[in-house]
């Protein structure tokens, strides 16, 4: 079991860290937590990899907002509240991702870092592919937005 | 990876957060989580030489001898034995900077001993964990939780005292 968390650590600790921020740490807790607990359950070795990655994308997104599961209305997933950026002096990613809800985040994360397809994340996330076109959109403009000068 | 998703925040995955998940994950497991009134630098080390300190805070345990000790990346394997009831039971070791997993090698018993500097480093939280990695054992939960909390009151006077 620990050579497999410590096998699991470093994507894990991506995945959560860039969906729930600061509360990553608590994320990736209830994420091996999820996965230890229900690692019998997982019938075909080879699917370990995308079966953590939907815990840990699903775990994030419940901790980053406090608990709920409830959906979000997508008209509302930009924040307005996020405070100007000096990219001058430091690009502050974390500061440009706190300005996105968790789901945005989480789009961003499996599209462009994961390098799934908008169908692979609609699949993950659970929600219908266009859903998936009009957040990464949005993500990527309000992230784009804030982190070129 | 892109630049992009190099630079995005990653998350910790400190030594008593592993111990806790991997404790959740067995069903007899009974563990003891607080805070030593002593500094990590000085708290750990004692704690990591087993020969010393297990006996000492441990009541089941009359004698540790390591047989073998090898390093890997990141950790130490320790081949240790703990005389319990006059019986040298043999464990593996896996012994990192605040982390500690033992493993008899019959896989019967397992312990686990976490640690992380607290209060900046003036004390230490301190995490204690041991189970039957057996299925069907959850009725030794009871059992086990004693024997942690035995040794976790026994550890923190020690510590209390300056080891």
């Amino acid at each position: 079991m620990d050579a497999l968390v410590r096998e699991l650590m470093p994507y894990v600790g991506r995945v959560c860290g860039a969906i729930a921020l600061d509360r990553g740490d608590d994320a990736m807790q209830e994420t091996f937590i999820a996965v230890l607990r229900n690692l019998g359950s997982l019938r075909e070795p080879a699917a370990l990899h995308g079966w953590v990655r939907r815990i840990a994308v699903r775990e994030s997104i419940r901790v980053a907002r406090g608990g709920r599961e409830d959906p979000v209305d997508p008209a509302t997933l930009v924040s307005n509240t996020v405070a100007p950026v000096d990219v001058a002096t430091v690009v502050d990613v974390r500061t440009i991702l706190a300005g996105l809800a968790p789901e945005q985040r989480a789009i961003l994360v499996l599209r462009d870092v994961d390098g799934l397809s908008e169908t692979e994340a609609a699949g993950l996330l659970g929600v219908a592919e266009g859903t998936v076109k009009s957040r990464l959109h949005r993500a990527r403009s309000a992230f784009i937005r804030r982190w070129e000068p | 990876m892109s630049d992009l998703g190099r630079r995005w925040p990653v998350a910790e995955f400190g030594p008593i957060a592993r111990a806790r998940a991997l404790g959740a994950s067995l069903p007899s497991a009974a563990w003891t989580e607080g805070i030593l009134d002593a500094p990590y630098d000085t708290a750990w080390p004692w704690i990591a030489d087993l020969e010393v300190s297990v006996p000492r805070f441990d009541t089941q345990v009359r004698k540790v001898r390591v047989l073998e000790r090898a390093p890997v990346v990141g950790a130490q394997r320790l081949r240790i034995t703990a005389s319990t009831f006059g019986i040298a039971f043999p464990f593996d070791v896996r012994l990192e900077d605040g982390f500690c997993l033992m493993q008899a090698r019959a896989r019967l018993y397992l312990v686990l001993m976490a640690a992380e500097p607290h209060d900046g480093g003036t004390r230490t939280r301190f995490f204690h964990l041991e189970a039957v990695p057996l299925p069907g054992t959850r009725l030794l939960r009871g059992y086990l939780q004693r024997v942690v909390d035995a040794d976790f009151r026994n550890l923190a006077r020690l510590a209390a005292r300056g080891f």
